[in-house]
């Protein structure tokens, strides 16, 4: 009997590397991460979201905020007939992480230069979730003739920082964005500065591919919410926007509604010049190319 | 029983056969895969290919040979970024983020008598978008000094493994066929 189980064991040991070797010694490797890709857009009508450009691409935005109201009808075309504030923005993947957007507005001939970094992504199956930091300088170059100060003068410069937080809801389906904002020199007009906490607020639901509908709404929660350009004669008010989206593949489209006609990041963190009585809504669109 | 000893000594050279990697660190791995449409030509590309090629036996492909190689479809590049994101979307690569082929060697003919290269056509099954489809694809080996190189060249159709052509610019959508070149490294583990 022990020879017979000293046979067997070395039957065994000498067996072990045939068997061994029957089978490919190759694994299969955990699959590359990628950067979570919430919203499918840079920007909502008037917000960032936490999503940046990769390392070498361009996105380009153009919009428009009509100034006559939706409820002027159709001898004003609705607001179409304009005239309008305009903005244009250039943005360049610095990293895939950083992200630098110059743009301007035609209020004040606005400039601003914008820093956006990928910070966080929380991955997730129901709630994947991502934080994004931005933040900006604002020149204002269109001075009126009756205030005594250049162009390159320090008091026309603004600056703001905006937290983005991101998360998909609902089976990936309705996205939702927080951007508490603060905003410095919120008036370039004031003797004293001023500066303004506002709690950017967003929801979009993808109905599909192409469609989804989408709110904003920004109140003011502290400081300065007075007028932005001389002769206002009125306060400030709480932002809403509210509208479709339209994707096709590199191109977004916004066509919406709203109380705010300002499109400068720094401009729109004071608020809307009326308040979001439906009589004050105003049309406006955005159309981005992501190149 | 003493004729046994030497015999089972023996048996692991006998069936020695040979497993090949893909060298990951090899530069010229690629995967490339291009689209005609209308007015252009629509290409993407990764080095992220893996698996091996697996047999048993003195002779090329003798015995219970395999062959297994996945593509990590997240990594796929355009040049585009947002193209990449939109193309990821299309391939559902959070849930299915390889293309894993799989299958045997069916035939191998030496292409000349003064390098190792054989031509070589496989069969077995594409699992690509949750989909898995049988698929023959023809292609070469040269093997050299403790490495071998592979080239095929095949086709699929977006709609056999269920996927939707995507646009890629306004209302241009890509062709319903998809030429796949892949050309790589293999290094001799065993």
């Amino acid at each position: 009997m022990k020879i017979s189980a000293l046979w067997l064991g070395a039957l065994g040991a000498i067996l072990a590397p045939v068997l061994v070797a029957a089978q490919p010694s190759w694994q299969t490797s955990a699959p590359t991460e990628v950067r979570l890709e919430l919203f499918r857009a840079l920007k909502t009508a008037n917000y960032p979201t936490t999503e940046t450009l990769d390392q070498g691409d361009f996105h380009y935005e153009i919009a428009h905020r009509f100034l006559p109201t939706i409820d002027e009808g159709y001898e004003a075309n609705f607001g179409f007939d304009g005239p309008a504030n305009i903005r244009t923005a250039l943005s360049y993947g610095l990293s895939d992480r950083l992200m630098m957007t110059l743009g301007r507005s035609s209020v004040l001939d606005n400039l601003d230069l914008q820093l956006q970094y990928r910070w966080l992504q929380f991955p997730s199956e129901s709630r994947p979730l991502a934080v994004s930091l931005n933040g900006g300088i604002a020149w204002n170059t269109d001075i009126p003739g009756n205030i005594d100060r250049g162009a390159a003068s320090a008091d026309n410069f603004q600056y703001y920082g905006q937290l983005v937080v991101n998360a998909l809801l609902l089976d990936k389906k309705l996205g939702v964005g927080l951007v508490p904002s603060y905003l410095y020199n919120s008036t370039i007009f004031s003797v004293d500065k001023q500066s303004t906490f506002t709690l950017g607020t967003y929801a979009q639901y993808y109905f599909n591919d192409m469609w989804g509908l989408w709110v904003e709404y920004s109140p003011t929660l502290s400081g300065y919410q007075g007028i932005l350009i001389q002769n206002e004669g009125k306060r400030s008010h709480d932002s809403l926007s509210w509208g479709l989206s339209l994707d096709t593949g590199g191109h977004t489209f916004y066509i919406f509604a709203t109380n705010n006609t300002r499109l400068s990041t720094a401009q729109y963190l004071v608020g809307a010049p009326d308040d979001a009585a439906p009589e004050n809504w105003r049309l406006g669109f955005s159309i981005t190319r992501h190149l | 029983m003493r004729w046994l000893i030497p015999f089972l000594v023996c048996l692991p050279l006998a069936v020695q056969g040979g497993e090949w990697h893909v060298d990951k660190k090899a530069q010229a791995n690629r995967v490339e895969f291009t689209s005609e449409v209308v007015t252009f030509t629509f290409s993407g590309s990764t080095d992220k290919i893996d698996g091996f090629v697996y047999w048993e036996g003195e002779e090329l492909f003798e015995n219970k040979d395999q062959l297994h190689f996945e593509v990590d479809l997240a990594t796929l590049d355009t040049g585009i970024g947002k193209r990449d994101r939109d193309m990821r979307q299309v391939l559902g690569t959070e849930k299915w983020p390889k293309a894993v082929y799989k299958g045997e060697f069916v035939e191998h003919t030496a292409m000349d008598t003064t390098v190792a290269a054989y031509r070589v056509k496989t069969k077995g099954t594409l699992a690509l978008h949750g989909v898995e489809r049988p698929l023959e694809v023809p292609g070469i080996i040269v093997m050299e000094e403790g490495r071998s190189k592979v080239e095929a060249t095949f086709t699929l159709q977006l709609a056999d493994y269920d996927i939707e052509a995507p646009s890629i610019a306004a209302f241009v959508k890509v062709g319903q066929e998809i030429v796949v070149e892949v050309s790589f490294y293999l290094k001799h583990v065993k």
